[in-house]
């Protein structure tokens, strides 16, 4: 199994079935950041295979 | 010392009348920093929100607070659906484009929030808009607020030259003339160099009906037309029209597909943050709750208040900045959100709620939309000194049948405006004899703790103008009598319909601005502007010289005028000829009901004509020309020789010259001999040659006195003036108040001389400062209403107030940092007065307070 994809990370979150925007192997990549205003969370549609960004954060 | 503590004493109709505060805990504090004292936002979540709101305003060009910049999704998405549709009808290319913004850009969800959306990849950022203005655009990659990286959004802006309005547009016009316009000191840029825009969003078919339920109508339209096609006898004459009508209607079924997945993406953010990174179970249950919310709309009709807020709120992100930019945030909110208010507080049938969680609700939507940042280029910044964007909502007014509109909706949105004190987004209130007094305590409230806001309009002169332009209709479907009570100023000023159908789609239609203080400045000079551009600014119409009598430099003005006039008003039907074929809106067409029935494109079907220009420091030069009549052509004191010479040198050695200019009769002291000049100005010039011009959608061109920031802008851009005013000083403030500080003779002397003017005008923006302590006293309230009711009944569009003391905003200059709640009226919209430039401020600290004479209470007829 690939390491340094997208599907590997704790932020990957594939998107149910029968939503509008369903594909296989598409997901969410939901990120939580934080700065001098407080928190927030960064959603972007990604695929599976994917390369891992700086941002990767690996499955345990 | 505690002004409010020392307000005078007034005999008045055999009584003392003593103005001590309402409130009597009021006199212990002092009153250089009551506005830190008046903020009581309704719960702990909307004070951390506000305490941690992510303003975007800008003074002087810059922004405020630090890391607000462009971002670069939706140009990038944008450019992308463009490469790939080449050969496709334009209009589903702009369907296409949205479609992929949508699908591909990142969502933002904040802590605490409960109305979700944003319109660029981070909360800091803001998008560009490369197929409107490369020059906007190009503003942006110059400077520190650039989108990175920097050279894609170069090579985007690049891509978009041979694409964008500005150059679709721009071969029409002699080079001279936009390089006069663009000057930006006798007229405004054209619209399409500028990006600059408005709107007024059809929101109720989004409440009422749901996208699903427009996808659906216009399938079934695509599946008429087709079957008709096919029916024989074929007639081409006829035939061929639904091409079009087919486009369009396909282009609203991909611009709604993608805004409910895009929405649903949303309501998906809020559910894996609720399951894997919130930790509080009441969070994760709100969570939860928005989630399902944002599942079910804007795709089906909302059914309850949190439905209806998220619904507008996703709607006005897609109309104003992300299917296109638009400024304002147009809405007739209060009968818009009313039938949600009555399900979930009254009947309690969905999501139900009580009369304080509208207020929160109300809060969270005002801090939602402070931190909502536009795009717009370094020029339109610098004309909003303080200001964010004109986010200006309407309430009030009467409904269709003439019944009062006031419900408790309204006094929600007013009461939240008051307890959270933000500057944006400002109120509207149309105000009639029959408003019920519960709301008008409210209006009163917001307007004494100095938000400067609601701005009140005349209900019946704003209703009539909707009657009267429909009346102009080329469609002749222009509003009906029942339907001219669905109305909401489009911007600062002018009304527009609201609804379903008929609203004003795009700026081409009403806005932009022309600038009479520099255009009577240029009237002296041979259209030659030698105080700042240096250049041949209008047509040569003669120097002072040339003047033998006062109606020889009164028409000289005239043609300056018709020249600037022609220019803006082509410019605008200009555009809006290259806006209807490339710059179509699919998703606003998918809301109204009229593009929905006709296939019609938003930008090309109007329906109401809503044709208006805004005059911008009208003061100036009609002060001038009294000056000069009165000085010059009657009293004989000095020749226009000895003028020119004096304003060539800025006054400067001239003084007793510029004090007898000065001292001539001034606009807002009841002045017959000023007053019957300006108001002929008005009525003969401003509106009469305006009214000459028709648009493209049949009506007459009305005129809109206002100022925004542009009454700054302008006078630095404006030399020397005959009214006694230095070169580089600010311009008048309103669009029909007097000068600041010439207004001496009290306030029913300014409405005196304003109700003169009423022909040929479309609005005019009334400023008026008032005293605090007698607005803060216990009579503060019946003062100020037999005001309203005098001003009614003078038949006068306008007023709006700034209730600040002198000392407060002193306070604020000195020790900024301890005054950020102070809150003041710059022109069309509200600031914190710590957010605008110094120059900015002490325009307003040099309006008139004006205090209230027992011969001022008798005008007004004060019962007290």
């Amino acid at each position: 199994m690939k390491t340094d994809t997208c599907n590997q990370c704790t932020q990957f979150f594939p998107i149910p079935e029968g939503a509008d925007d369903y594909q296989v192997g598409k997901a969410d990549c939901v990120l939580e950041k934080e700065d001098e205003k407080g928190k927030y969370w960064l959603s972007k549609p990604v695929s599976d295979n994917s390369k891992q960004c700086d941002a990767f954060r690996a499955k345990r | 010392m505690n002004q409010i503590l020392d307000a005078k004493v007034l005999e008045y109709r055999g009584k003392t009348l003593n103005f001590s505060p309402e409130d009597p805990a009021e006199a212990k504090i002092p009153t250089d920093e009551l506005h830190e004292h008046l903020e009581k936002p309704s719960t702990a979540r909307t004070k951390r929100l506000k305490d941690r709101c992510r303003w975007k305003h800008a003074a002087a060009g810059d922004f405020i607070e630090k890391g607000v910049t462009a971002g670069i999704e939706r140009m990038r998405f944008l450019t992308e659906a463009h490469k790939a549709s080449v050969g496709q009808p334009e209009v589903i290319r702009r369907a296409l484009g949205l479609a992929n913004v949508l699908n591909k850009s990142t969502l933002v969800l904040q802590q605490d929030e409960f109305i979700v959306g944003y319109h660029a990849e981070d909360p800091n950022m803001f998008p560009l808009y490369p197929e409107l203005s490369h020059m906007a655009v190009q503003d942006y990659l110059m400077s520190d607020y650039s989108p990175q990286p920097a050279k894609e959004a170069a090579e985007i802006n690049e891509y978009w030259k041979p694409y964008s309005l500005q150059s679709k547009c721009t071969p029409y016009f002699d080079p001279t003339d936009l390089g006069r316009m663009f000057q930006f000191s006798s007229m405004e840029p054209p619209t399409f160099a500028s990006g600059y825009n408005s709107i007024v969003p059809p929101y109720e078919t989004v409440l009422e009906d749901g996208l699903l339920a427009r996808i659906r109508l216009a399938e079934s339209h695509i599946a008429e037309v087709q079957k008709e096609m096919m029916a024989f006898p074929w007639n081409g004459t006829k035939g061929l029209d639904n091409i079009a009508k087919i486009d369009n209607w396909k282009a609203m079924v991909i611009a709604c597909q993608a805004v409910i997945s895009w929405a649903r993406r949303q309501g998906r953010l809020c559910k894996i943050v609720a399951e894997h990174f919130e930790t509080d179970p009441k969070r994760q249950a709100e969570l939860l709750e928005m989630a399902d919310i944002c599942h079910r709309v804007p795709a089906e009709p909302c059914k309850g208040l949190k439905d209806a807020m998220q619904a507008k709120f996703f709607t006005y992100l897609l109309c104003h900045a992300i299917e296109r930019y638009a400024s304002g945030y147009a809405q007739k909110e209060d009968s818009m959100l009313w039938p949600y208010y009555k399900a979930s507080v009254i009947d309690k049938s969905f999501q139900p709620m009580a009369h304080k969680d509208v207020v929160e609700l109300v809060e969270m939507e005002r801090l939602k939309i402070s931190e909502h940042g536009a795009g717009k280029s370094r020029g339109y910044r610098e004309v909003f000194p303080g200001s964010n964007d004109l986010f200006i909502l309407t309430v009030g007014g009467t409904n269709g049948d003439g019944s009062d509109a006031c419900t408790d909706m309204t006094d929600a949105i007013l009461e939240a405006a008051k307890r959270i004190r933000t500057p944006e987004p400002s109120i509207v209130f149309r105000y009639s004899k029959k408003s019920r007094e519960k709301t008008l305590r409210w209006v009163f409230e917001c307007i004494r703790d100095g938000l400067g806001f609601p701005s009140i309009k005349h209900e019946e002169i704003g209703t009539q103008q909707m009657k009267d332009l429909a009346k102009y209709s080329l469609s002749g479907n222009g509003a009906t009598d029942e339907e001219a009570h669905s109305w909401a100023n489009v911007l600062c000023m002018s009304p527009g319909l609201t609804g379903r159908r008929k609203t004003q789609k795009t700026r081409s239609e009403g806005g932009g601005s022309i600038l009479p203080a520099k255009l009577l400045e240029i009237s002296l000079s041979d259209g030659y502007d030698w105080s700042y551009a240096d250049m041949q600014l209008g047509p040569q119409t003669g120097g002072l010289a040339s003047f033998k009598t006062f109606e020889d430099l009164w028409e000289a003005f005239r043609k300056q005028y018709q020249y600037a006039l022609q220019l803006c008003l082509s410019t605008k039907d200009v555009s809006r000829y290259f806006e209807i074929r490339y710059l179509q809106l699919p998703f606003v067409s998918a809301l109204d009901d009229g593009c929905m029935e006709l296939g019609a494109e938003a930008t090309a079907l109007s329906e109401q004509p809503n044709p208006w220009h805004n005059l911008i420091t009208t003061i100036v030069a009609a002060n001038s020309l009294v000056a000069i009549k009165k000085v010059v052509f009657d009293d004989k004191k000095y020749t226009l020789e000895q003028l020119r010479e004096a304003l060539l040198a800025n006054w400067e050695g001239f003084e007793e010259m510029r004090l007898a200019f000065k001292k001539a009769p001034k606009w807002g002291n009841d002045d017959d001999y000023a007053d019957t000049i300006i108001k002929n100005f008005y009525e003969d010039i401003i509106g009469g040659e305006m009214r000459k011009i028709i648009n493209y959608s049949g009506g007459p061109v009305l005129p809109t006195g206002q100022a925004v920031g542009l009454y700054m802008e302008t006078g630095s851009r404006t030399g020397p003036t005959p009214d006694g005013r230095f070169g580089g000083e600010a311009a008048d403030d309103g669009g029909i108040s007097p000068y600041m500080g010439t207004d001496k003779k009290g306030p029913t002397a300014v409405l005196r001389s304003v109700s003169k003017v009423q022909k040929n005008q479309k609005a005019n923006l009334l400023n008026q400062r008032l005293s605090v302590p007698i607005m803060r006293s216990k009579h503060g309230f019946d003062i100020w209403h037999s005001y309203m009711d005098t001003w009614h009944d003078l038949n006068i569009d306008h007023v709006q107030f700034n209730v600040v003391s002198t000392d407060e905003m002193k306070a604020a200059q000195r020790e900024p940092e301890k005054h950020q709640d102070l809150i003041v009226r710059v022109s069309g919209y509200s600031a914190r007065f710590v957010d605008i430039p110094t120059y900015g401020q002490n325009t307003i600290i040099a309006r008139n307070e004006q205090d209230f004479s027992a011969s001022d209470l008798e005008f007004i007829n004060a019962d007290i």
